[in-house]
C-alpha cells in the first residue's frame, strides 16, 4: 500500500500523526494523547474563564508546540429567564414523591456539598461569552463548539492564528458552518454518549462528506476501536472523534468506580433515557434510569425541571461514592472499553487495528 | 477575569419579524457537563440581542408549534447560526 491510510487531510491541517481526536474533561488524558501523536479536547463548559485560561497554560507547558483544543458547549437556545425558586415550584407532586420513593427504595443519602447543578456552567449567553473571550485571549491553537454555531466568532479567531471546530448533529448545520468557513466539521451520530442528535453515525458521516468539500469531516458516535476508525474513513471522514474511550484510561481522574463500571458495560448497559436531565442522553443505567423506565412511573418531567428532580440522587451517589447508585454518560462503543490502560497505548491500539484492517482488506502491508 | 457585564445590545430586525423558522437549539444541561440538542419551531419577533464584541445575535422565537416535551417558555432566545427562516409548512409546496 503506497499511502498510509491513517495520514489524512486532517493531519496535514495540524501537523499531527494520527487523525484521532480525544475529547475529554480531565487534562493529563488531553496532554497524554497529544503527545502520543493523536490530538485532544477538553471539555471546558462546567469551568469558569480562569480555571481556563490556567488550563490552556497548564497544557502547553505539558505539549508544547503541539496542538490541542478547548470545548465549549455554545448555547444555540435559551428559554426566557426564570427563577430557581419559581422552577421548583414547577415540579408536579407526583413527580416528587416518585422521586422521594426511588431514595427511599435505595436508601440514597442526602448530598454532602452544593449541588452541581447551582454550581458555575456555562448556562447562559453572558457566562458561555465570557468563556469563549478567554480563549481568544489566550490564543488556543483550536477552539470546538461543541453544540451552537461558531460563526459570529470564525474571523477573530482566525485572525488569532487559531482553527475552529464544529460539532454538529444535522447535515444542514454543517451546510450552514462550512459556508461561515469552519476549519473542521465534527459530526456526531446517535451512538454517542450523552445528548445527540437523532441521526446514526453511518448515516451523518457520508452525508456531511458529501458536502464538506475540502473542509475535514470528522466521526463521532460510537467509536471506540481501529476498525471503527477504518470504517470512519472508508465513509469519508478524516478521523474520529472519541469519548467513552478515555473514560477509563489511567490518566483519567474519573472515580475507580465509575472505571470499573465502564469497563464491564456491554453496549447494551447503555439507555437513552430522558429521566436525568429531561433530555434524552444516553447513560449506563442505573437504578435512577431503570424505576423511571417502569410503567408505573410517571412520565419524565421537561428540562429544567427533571434534571432539578434528579440532582440529588446525582449528587449523592457522587458525593458518598455508591456504586450501586452511580452512572455515567457512555456512548454505545462501550463494549470495547474493556481494561485501563494508559492514554499512549490506546493511541497505539487504534492505530494498529486500523492499520491491520486496512492491510486485511487490501492485502498489502499498510502504514 | 473581569467581572463587568459584556455588553448586551437590543433592537429589532424588521426583515425577519413574522417569518417563521426553525431553530437546532439547545444548550448546556445543568451539573452534567454535556450538551443537549433540542429542536424548535416558531415565529420570530424580530426582537434581537447582541452579545459582547464581535456580536453574537439572538433572536426571539415565538408562537412556538414545535418545542421539546415539557418546555416551559412560550418563547425562546436562539442564537442567529443556529435558526433556518423559511416558508411555513403550510405555504411550501
Amino acid at each position: 500500500m503506497a499511502k498510509n491510510p491513517l495520514h489524512t487531510k486532517f493531519c496535514d491541517l495540524l501537523g499531527i500523526e494520527y487523525p484521532i481526536i480525544a475529547f475529554t474533561h480531565c487534562k493529563d488524558v488531553v496532554a497524554a494523547v497529544v503527545n502520543a501523536g493523536g490530538f485532544a479536547v477538553l471539555g471546558e463548559a462546567m469551568h469558569t474563564p480562569d480555571e481556563i485560561a490556567a488550563d490552556i497554560k497548564w497544557i502547553r507547558s505539558r505539549v508544547g508546540q503541539k496542538p490541542f483544543g478547548i470545548d465549549l458547549v455554545l448555547p444555540a437556545s435559551a428559554p426566557t429567564a426564570d427563577t430557581l425558586e419559581k422552577l421548583l415550584a414547577g415540579i408536579p407532586e407526583e413527580h416528587r414523591r416518585f422521586a422521594e420513593s426511588i431514595k427511599k427504595k435505595y436508601d440514597v443519602p442526602e448530598p454532602k456539598g452544593q449541588q452541581a447543578l447551582h454550581q458555575w456552567g456555562g448556562l447562559n449567553q453572558e457566562i458561555a461569552r465570557k468563556q469563549l473571550d478567554v480563549i481568544l485571549e489566550e490564543r488556543a491553537p483550536v477552539f470546538v463548539s461543541g453544540l451552537g454555531s461558531p460563526a459570529f466568532i470564525i474571523k477573530a479567531a482566525h485572525e488569532r492564528g487559531m482553527k475552529i471546530f464544529g460539532l454538529i448533529g444535522k447535515t444542514r448545520q454543517a451546510k450552514r458552518e462550512i459556508e461561515a468557513g469552519v476549519d473542521v466539521i465534527v459530526a456526531q451520530g446517535y451512538d454517542a454518549a450523552g445528548h445527540t442528535g437523532p441521526i446514526g453515525t453511518f448515516s451523518i458521516v457520508p452525508e456531511v462528506a458529501a458536502i464538506a468539500g475540502d473542509v475535514p469531516v470528522i466521526a463521532a458516535g460510537g467509536v471506540t476501536t481501529g476498525q471503527h476508525l477504518a470504517a470512519a474513513l472508508c465513509l469519508g471522514a478524516s478521523g474520529v472523534w472519541t469519548g467513552t474511550l478515555w473514560l477509563a484510561s489511567r490518566e483519567s481522574d474519573n472515580d475507580m468506580i465509575i472505571k470499573e463500571k465502564l469497563i464491564a458495560a456491554t453496549s447494551d448497559d447503555t439507555v437513552y433515557s430522558k429521566s436525568v436531565s429531561g433530555f434524552p442522553m444516553r447513560v449506563l443505567r442505573c437504578p435512577w434510569t431503570e424505576e423511571w423506565a417502569r410503567p408505573e412511573a410517571p412520565r419524565t418531567l421537561g428540562s429544567p425541571y427533571q434534571m432539578l428532580l434528579s440532582s440529588d440522587y446525582i449528587q449523592a451517589a457522587n458525593d458518598h461514592r455508591r456504586a450501586d447508585l452511580m452512572f455515567e454518560a457512555a456512548g454505545q462503543g462501550v463494549a470495547f472499553v474493556t481494561a485501563m490502560k494508559p492514554a499512549r497505548q490506546i493511541v497505539a491500539d487504534l492505530v494498529e487495528e486500523a492499520l491491520s484492517v486496512f492491510e486485511n482488506l487490501t492485502g498489502e502491508s499498510a502504514g | 477575569m473581569s467581572q463587568d457585564p459584556i455588553p448586551a445590545v437590543t433592537g429589532f430586525d424588521p426583515v425577519v419579524a413574522g417569518r417563521y423558522a426553525e431553530c437546532d437549539g439547545g444548550g448546556m444541561v445543568p451539573g452534567t457537563g454535556l450538551a443537549s440538542r433540542e429542536e424548535f419551531a416558531g415565529t420570530l419577533t424580530g426582537d434581537y440581542v447582541d452579545h459582547g464584541d464581535p456580536p453574537w445575535r439572538w433572536y426571539l422565537l415565538a408562537d412556538l408549534v414545535r418545542s421539546p416535551e415539557g418546555y416551559p417558555g412560550a418563547a425562546v432566545w436562539c442564537e442567529s447560526g443556529s435558526l433556518f427562516v423559511m416558508d411555513r409548512p403550510e405555504e411550501r409546496p
